[in-house]
């Protein structure tokens, strides 16, 4: 009886150790995303996109003999699914997770990844507060609001303008990114002659228009969304004013032309993310035949592919030698270079994306729009 | 001064389209008391059915350019005419004797039905008349270069009001809605079909805003399912500004409101035009209640 008893807890002893060397051979990985719900197109691609990478690391037989067993969790995109997924992924004891799409939702799940010591790359979250709160395991493969700003800011300073006029209308997003464009352009004087706020969905938008003329700026940038900029351009060629105007990523919408005129908005430009088919590293090439090549499809938006980024970050991590959370936080604060799919990427002390995202987009006389080289 | 006379004809275009709104306001509440929510609703209903006849109906690739918009905008008045007709005859006529606030909940239901039907019709996307048919010519008038189109916003405007007015004045049908304006149980007993002048009034105020409605669609290109709502809104301003009830008060007020939007962005801040005109109407009330030409009419006892 005591040679069963002892030989029971030898087998009980044997199981409960190698159960857990058998599991630390699969790297866990999570992932949130919304599958279901309003932004179920992003949440498909990222699921699509990151499932892609994952296969192909293991078919290479994983990094470091360790393959990577993918867990995914949906948050429907909403807040209160998310807390639910985040608990659902602690408890299956996943190293990182990458996720999600919404600034409101990431929040949710924010302090249930931190509180369990795991690893969180947000992907479509890019409210500024987020990283602002000291966590030391949050990273994300967006930009952050502000960046926006500092891009448009970038592109004036660069083009040479001196007198400017800013216009937005009053939204929090379009409020938010005249005023972090003020905030960059700061001190490399450039002057900003003209500043005010016009009420959207109106159509007569001429009495603005003169009173901005008047200010005689060389540049007009307006922050707000495409139907008042449409009416803007088309109201700007009809009075024969030829001043340049810039947009933010609000106007990347196929309607502005059409609500402009083709005449009235060629040579207009917007600074907005690199929509999938326009990227043009190396690595987005690639990236795109393959996804092509699997799904059919090409990913419906950006935000998407910033899933497949923050894949590459735990890669390059697990490349590193690093499988803990701790060692892959450490590693990625502070990160520079890492080969992501849309450009280089890298990290600063707060989990922020490091590198210029932004680029310009032109509108052709044919009512096109195309993606300008890098400034 | 060029910047001044700028905004001033900026401010008279918008006030134009204002005041062609207003009218309908106008011409209802005077005969019934009513305040038709839902006629800014037929003006962007008036928008959508001009883009239909004009594109997807091919009328403007079929014929020139001219004869195209003015056959639209006579079917366009009829439909609408028709539709208001109808509005009356459905959420009006039956509460007639129910009390004003009853009415005026049902003229509330009707604008939130006409828009979503228009969202479920159309869809929510906004839609673009096609640029050719805006007549691209300027005018140079002391010195001035004006875009044509201001030019005929402000003419057309005008037009259809004084037409409005002389017809009211002038004609025997015009007397019978004045009559029934001043009191339905008086002109009853004098002959007059209460129920038939009512509806003609549900005609023609309807059919004018189908016809502003167009005037918009072609002159800003851009038109939405909720159109109605802000434009309206702006039009009943300015049909309380001028005196609601008076037909060239309705004119009045929407030009006054327009330039005073105008001038507020202008000399003060885009942002606050809104504010300063509505505080320039809360002024005007205060010192007239009756609006700018309304007449004081003496309580029945």
């Amino acid at each position: 009886m005591k040679k069963i008893l002892t030989a029971l807890a030898c087998l009980a002893l044997t199981l409960a150790v190698a159960g857990p060397v058998r599991a630390a051979d699969d790297f866990k990985l999570g992932l949130m995303c919304p599958v279901t719900g309003k932004w179920a197109s992003e949440g498909l691609d990222m699921k699509n996109i990151v499932s892609m990478l994952v296969d192909r690391v293991n078919a290479k037989g994983g990094i470091d003999g360790r393959k990577i067993e993918l867990i995914v969790a949906d948050d429907a995109g909403d807040p209160r699914s998310a807390a639910l997924a985040a608990q659902k992924l602690a408890s299956s004891e996943v190293v990182a997770v990458i996720g999600t799409y919404g600034s409101a939702v990431t929040e949710a799940s924010q302090n249930i990844y931190d509180e369990s010591g795991i690893v969180q790359i947000g992907t479509g979250s890019t409210s500024i507060r987020l990283t602002e709160k000291g966590m030391q395991h949050f990273f994300r493969t967006c930009p952050r609001d502000d960046a926006q700003g500092d891009a448009a800011a970038r592109i004036i300073k660069a083009k040479g303008y001196k007198n400017i006029a800013l216009l937005h209308d009053n939204s929090s997003y379009s409020k938010g990114l005249a005023e972090a464009t003020i905030k960059s352009l700061e001190g490399s004087g450039v002057n900003i002659v003209f500043y005010d706020a016009l009420t959207p969905g109106e159509r007569d938008y001429t009495a603005t228009l003169t009173k901005l003329k008047a200010a005689a700026p060389e540049f007009v940038f307006f922050t707000g969304y495409y139907p008042e900029t449409g009416m803007l351009l088309r109201q700007k060629k009809e009075m024969n004013w030829d001043v340049p105007m810039m947009g933010g990523d609000a106007s990347n919408h196929a309607d502005l032309v059409t609500i402009a005129g083709n005449a009235a908005a060629e040579g207009y430009f917007f600074i907005s993310p690199p929509l999938p088919q326009d990227m043009d590293t190396e690595n987005a090439k690639t990236f795109l035949k393959d996804f092509q090549a699997t799904y059919k499809s090409l990913p419906v938006s950006v935000w998407g592919v910033m899933a497949g980024d923050a894949f590459v970050a735990i890669e390059e991590a697990m490349k590193a030698g690093k499988f803990t959370a701790d060692d892959i936080a450490d590693f990625l604060h502070g990160a520079r270079n890492l080969p992501a799919i849309t450009g280089d990427m890298g990290f600063d002390a707060k989990g922020d994306r490091v590198g210029d995202f932004y680029r310009i987009y032109t509108v052709r006389s044919d009512g096109s729009f195309v993606l300008e080289p890098k400034i | 001064m060029d910047f001044f006379v700028q905004q001033l004809l900026n401010g008279l275009a918008v006030g134009g389209i204002y005041a062609l709104v207003a009218l309908g306001y106008t011409m209802v509440y005077g005969v019934l008391k009513l305040i038709n929510f839902a006629h800014g609703d037929l003006f962007a209903i008036g928008a959508y059915l001009g883009l239909t006849l004009l594109v997807t109906c091919q009328l403007a690739s079929t014929l020139p350019p001219f004869y195209a918009v003015l056959l639209v905008f006579v079917m366009v008045s009829l439909m609408v005419a028709l539709i208001g007709y109808l509005l009356e005859r459905v959420a009006y006529r039956p509460l007639r004797s129910a009390g004003r606030l009853s009415a005026v909940v049902s003229a509330l239901g009707a604008s939130i039905f006409f828009e979503n039907a228009l969202m479920l019709i159309y869809g929510a996307r906004v839609f673009v008349y096609p640029d050719f048919l805006r007549p691209d010519f300027t005018v140079t008038i002391l010195g001035f270069t004006i875009p044509g189109m201001r030019l005929l916003v402000i003419a057309v405007s005008i037009l259809l009001m004084v037409a409005l007015q002389a017809f009211m004045l002038h004609t025997r049908t015009g007397a019978a809605i004045r009559a029934v304006a001043i009191d339905q149980g008086a002109a009853r007993l004098m002959g007059i079909n209460v129920n038939r002048v009512i509806s003609l009034v549900f005609l023609i105020g309807p059919g004018l805003g189908g016809a502003a409605g167009i005037l918009v669609g072609i002159y800003y290109g851009q038109i939405d399912f909720l159109m109605g709502w802000s434009y309206g809104l702006k039009a009943f301003t300015a049909a309380i500004l001028g005196g609601i009830g008076n037909i060239p008060g309705a004119m009045v007020g929407g030009l006054l409101l327009g330039v005073v939007e105008a001038m507020a962005s202008a000399y003060f801040a885009v942002a606050w035009k809104d504010a300063v005109a509505f505080v320039v109407l809360i002024l005007i009330l205060i010192v007239r209640p009756t609006g700018l030409l309304g007449e004081r009419t003496a309580d029945k006892l």
